[in-house]
């Protein structure tokens, strides 16, 4: 797909300097959650464990001076865990919440499928609602919220998978996987100093980085690129390896992420080329595929690739429209 | 080293352009042969000419001039005496183009002057010298030529007089050198390899010369098939041999001609309008008669004497004075399609009136054939108005009248061939025997033809074999014709019968368009427009007391002259006074004889013209399609130049778009295939990382702005524009 460098927007240039710092080639992964985070939306990662999950999120955290909380979820995690409780003081003779890690700017939840759905629906209520009920109380949740989820591949014993429409929360979708061997070299070689996470500084501020959120928001959407959307959206729905196709939330998302994916890009409209780049992250989550499609090794990664090389790119104005 | 460089493409250039020259003069060196241009080698010298005027590549401005100089020298030399750039020598240009214009308007194509031939195949050198400095030096393609070329030469070769054997060995050789060098070129320019100037030539000419060479002397020792199929050559000759006037088959145009030598033969319709008159009513109008049956057509014997004469007084009458008229006139225009030089006239002219002045009449005493003259010279006469006396004849003078005929007219008009087989006269004496007078006995013959199983066609119509007799033909064995066949046929019959009768050409009434208020006479007149198919031939009978009396055989048609009868008796005339009465089937046309193009009564002349002037007719179409070719595979370079020019005056988004589809079309033809999936920017760099420059990445990020952003660039546009124009250059370069 699209391999040029693009010219990033100032400031993220400056948030993607510091990750480098820190990391070695998960720029892609660094990139698609700075999308995410500007969009306001959520990124489910799954991948196995040890290959920086937890460094990209706090090295992210740290530049953007938030506040980092950590969930690693098990099976016998309640959900007051994540949100908080309220316990009794004995000295105010009251009530008194302790908030949860969920209270934070940026949250990591390792392992979100080894934990009950009760307690996932804790988080995912949050996720969608940025406010969450502690002891039938209202709680909102902090300005930016930002949730990196992690999943351990299916297959594993021990997990309650997401229902589908629990997916269908994340904005996007992806996976790190390992470091080539060249990348891996230079990472021994680095970590043998002192960690260079705490050599980096913080290049946003939180309210700058609120109003880059609404930037993102004003990013312009043609209808041409909108048709392209939606040409790729329903032609999940008609593929005949499709069991359940991507709802209209997932056009929504996929404009979303769009528009931020070209801010980062430092333009202020989207052009095809972000769609086409974000698709297999933005709907891959989205669609349930036929068991004979599955059982023919289809993923809905292919068939999404397979989707983008029969759409054409629109390349004349929409007039008529 | 660009000097270098510059230096060798430009020989390299300049041998491509020689061979492509030489290749060239292989399709002009046949004319001479094939046709019946005589001038071969002035065309040789005006191509040469062109094609160094198009390689020096001065600017249009001087090329220009000095191509049209070229052609108008030898347009003088050739055919204009007049001084060069006189007055009269302009006049005489423009008077042949004009002439030449209208004659290509009536779709007369073999009446086309050899001057104006000249000059549109001059123009076409000049066009193929231009198109092929494109096709071969700027596209750098030669093999479509060649090929076309070797198809030319072995065509006309096989199909014509002309022998191409050592055409195509040149032909060959040519090619092979051509195409050795083209790709030579090619391969050099894609590997960007600098030879150090000629030192090393030898390392590619040698190799090519000896290719060459070996091929040809392998081809010339080697055997070869016999002619798979016998020459087509004197199939084609023989078979154009037919093709003489009326000649095996062949379909003519209607329209009146004066060769009537040899009748029948199929024709196809013309209403090109030859003429218009007013008049009270439909006229016969009259051009000349024949007397001589030839068994095969109608000569004319009785040429003299002949008298010149003012039109103020024709002293032509074919009828006496005992015969009632009615003074009448009319006004004649002739339209620039019609191109006799004699005059049309109703039955009775006395004289003209509003003629232009110096014109005269010489007037065939017998046939009354009169040609218009100017000065001493036949010219046309456009526009005039006769006066003459419109006769009527009484049917009982016509039934009365003495059957004395002077020995003059005995003499002349019951003339009949000998080889008349005796059905013919038999049959005559069968339908006549009844009739009592030589006007029944007339009428007996022209209502035998509407009877009996005769039917009007001008299709179908056979042509009589060298040893029959046409009249024959028709009464016995086709029973199928036109006026032609039906008026022979009466006159024949009525000869035969020791009636004296003659054959008359002219026009039938024609079609009324208008009526209108004439001037010149307070009457209230009509305007019927005459077409070449209206083109008709009737019989004239001798009565000794009346004179000519006009009759029609011919099925469909009724009599235009006026005949009554005293006692006011209805009379058995269904066929008579047809004068006021619409012809219902005058849209049938009449046909008569084509204008074959020289009237030449040598066949054999006229059958090589014919040959000739379609060799013309294929030479000229392969030469259009050749330029047509041209054209189509250079097309984006002459439609981005024009659009280049067009582009830069636009400013508006909508040409951005055009524009930029058109480079994604350009480029696309030039093999950067764009998949319907890829992204502009993603294209944009592959064609930029080709072209080594960022140009149509900052082309398409306009392009993008305004496509996905909805944006106006006209604050852009200069360097849009500019980019734009690099990109299209370089990629057709």
């Amino acid at each position: 797909m699209n391999q040029q460098t693009f010219l990033y927007q100032p400031k993220i240039s400056d948030v993607m300097k510091n990750i480098n710092k820190v990391m070695i080639g998960k720029e892609e992964a660094a990139l698609l959650s700075i999308v995410a985070l500007l969009a306001k939306g959520h990124v489910l990662l799954e991948d196995v464990p040890g290959v920086g999950k937890t460094m990209l999120v706090k090295t992210l955290a740290k530049s953007l001076d938030c506040e980092f909380k950590r969930i690693q979820f098990t099976p016998d995690l309640l959900p007051s865990d994540v949100t908080g409780v309220s316990i009794y003081n004995p000295k105010e003779m009251e009530f008194e919440f302790k908030p949860g890690p969920i209270l934070g700017n940026i949250v990591l939840a390792d392992e979100i499928n080894r934990t009950s759905p009760k307690t996932q629906s804790a988080l995912l209520e949050g996720m969608e609602e940025t406010s969450i009920t502690v002891d039938g109380n209202p709680v909102s949740l902090k300005d930016p919220f930002f949730v990196m989820a992690t999943q351990n591949p299916i297959e594993y014993e021990g997990t309650y998978p997401l229902p589908e429409a629990q997916l269908d929360r994340f904005l996007l979708k992806m996976k790190m996987g390992y470091p080539t061997a060249s990348q891996e070299m230079e990472m021994l070689s680095r970590t043998s100093g002192g960690h260079p996470i705490n050599e980096i500084s913080s290049v946003i501020t939180r309210d700058e980085l609120v109003a880059l959120q609404k930037e993102v928001e004003e990013v312009y959407v043609d209808t041409t690129v909108n048709r392209y959307i939606i040409d790729i959206v329903t032609g999940t729905r008609k593929h005949e390896g499709v069991y359940l196709g991507v709802s209209p939330r997932g056009s929504i998302s996929l404009m979303k992420a769009a528009k931020a994916y070209a801010f980062v890009h430092d333009r202020d409209y989207v052009v095809p080329d972000d769609v086409q780049y974000l698709a297999p992250y933005v709907l891959s989550h989205r669609m349930i595929l036929t068991s004979e499609a599955n059982f023919e090794g289809a993923t809905p990664e292919s068939i999404i690739e397979e989707l983008l090389s029969a759409t054409s790119i629109p390349v004349k104005r929409n007039i008529s429209e | 080293m660009p000097t270098t460089n510059d230096q060798r493409s430009a020989v390299f250039k300049l041998m491509i352009y020689v061979i492509g020259f030489l290749l060239f003069c292989e399709w002009l060196l046949p004319l001479g042969s094939i046709t019946e241009t005589k001038n071969v080698t002035i065309f040789f010298i005006y191509a040469t000419f062109c094609f160094f005027i198009s390689f020096i590549q001065v600017p249009w401005y001087l090329s220009m001039p000095l191509k049209l100089l070229g052609l108008a020298f030898i347009l003088d030399g050739l055919y204009i005496a007049e001084t060069i750039f006189s007055r009269n020598w302009f006049s005489v240009l423009y008077d042949q183009i004009i002439f030449n214009i209208q004659v290509i308007q009536s779709q007369e194509w073999w009446q086309m002057t050899p001057l104006f031939r000249s000059l549109l195949f001059l123009i076409l050198l000049w066009l193929m010298s231009y198109l092929l400095f494109y096709w071969i030096v700027v596209a750098n393609r030669m093999f479509v030529f060649v090929l076309l070329t070797l198809i030319y030469v072995t065509v006309v070769d096989t199909f014509t007089v002309y022998d191409g054997k050592w055409a195509i060995i040149r032909t060959f050789v040519l090619a092979m050198a051509a195409l050795g060098v083209t790709s030579f070129h090619k391969e050099m320019d894609k590997e960007s390899i600098s030879l150090g100037g000629f030192k090393k030539g030898h390392l590619w000419v040698l190799p090519l010369l000896a290719i060459i060479l070996f091929s040809t002397v392998a081809a010339y020792a080697s055997p070869k098939l016999s002619p798979q199929w016998p020459d087509p050559v004197p199939f084609i000759q023989s078979a154009a041999e037919g093709a003489g006037p009326g000649g095996g088959g062949v379909v003519q145009k209607v329209g009146y001609g004066e060769n009537d030598s040899r009748l029948g033969g199929s024709f196809i319709q013309d209403d090109t309008r030859v003429f218009t008159a007013m008049a009270d009513g439909e006229r016969y109008w009259r051009i000349e008669s024949k007397d001589t049956y030839t068994g095969k057509g109608w000569e004319d014997t009785l040429e003299d004497p002949v008298q010149t004469v003012s039109p103020d007084n024709i002293p032509f009458r074919t009828f006496t004075d005992e015969v009632e008229v009615e003074e009448q006139q009319s006004l004649i225009e002739l339209t620039s399609e019609a191109d006799f030089r004699k005059l049309v006239y109703p039955y009775g002219t006395t004289s003209l009136d509003s003629y232009p002045e110096d014109y005269r009449l010489q007037i065939h005493e017998n046939t009354g054939e009169m040609d218009t003259l100017k000065g001493d010279s036949p010219a046309k006469l456009n526009r005039y108005v006769i006066n003459y006396d419109f006769p009527s004849f009484e049917y009982d003078q016509l039934r009365e009248s003495s059957t004395e005929d002077p020995e003059e007219i005995k003499e002349n008009y019951l003339q009949l061939p000998d080889s008349l087989p005796g059905r013919v006269r038999n049959l005559a004496s069968q339908i006549i025997e009844d009739e009592d007078n030589r006007y029944d006995k007339a009428k007996a013959v022209e209502s035998y033809f509407s009877s009996n199983g005769f039917e009007y066609s001008t299709t179908d119509v056979p042509v009589p074999d060298e040893n029959e007799d046409y009249v024959n033909q028709f009464l016995f064995e086709s029973q199928i014709g036109y006026c032609d066949n039906f008026s022979t046929s009466m006159v024949v019959m009525l000869r035969s019968e020791g009636i004296p009768a003659r054959w008359v050409k002219g026009f039938t009434g024609g079609e009324r368009i208008d009526t209108t208020d004439v001037t010149y006479n307070d009457e209230l007149q009509n305007k019927y427009e005459i077409t070449s198919g209206n083109a008709h031939s009737w019989v004239e009978v001798y009565f000794p007391d009346v004179g000519w009396v006009p009759f029609e055989p011919t099925k469909g048609f009724t009599n235009n002259a006026d005949f009554y009868t005293d006692i006011d008796t209805e009379d058995s005339d269904s066929a008579a006074s047809g004068s006021d009465t619409e012809t219902p089937e005058d849209n049938m046309g009449n046909p008569q004889q084509m204008e074959e193009q020289e009237a030449a009564s040598d066949s054999e002349s006229i059958n090589i013209d014919s040959e000739q002037s379609y060799v013309w007719v294929y030479v000229l179409a392969a030469f259009l399609l050749l330029a047509l070719l041209v054209l189509y595979v250079t097309r984006y370079k002459w439609i981005s130049a024009f659009l280049i020019r067009r582009y830069r005056k636009n400013e508006d988004e909508e040409t951005f778009e055009k524009a930029y589809q058109y480079l994604l079309k350009v480029l696309d033809h030039k093999g950067f295939k764009r998949k319907p999936e890829q992204t502009l920017r993603d294209y944009a760099f592959v064609v930029d990382r080709h072209f080594q420059s960022n140009d149509m990445r900052r082309l398409t990020n306009n392009y993008e702005r305004v496509l996905y952003r909805n944006e106006s660039r006209r604050s852009h546009w200069p360097k849009v524009t500019e980019l734009w124009e690099n990109l299209i250059k370089k990629a057709l370069s």
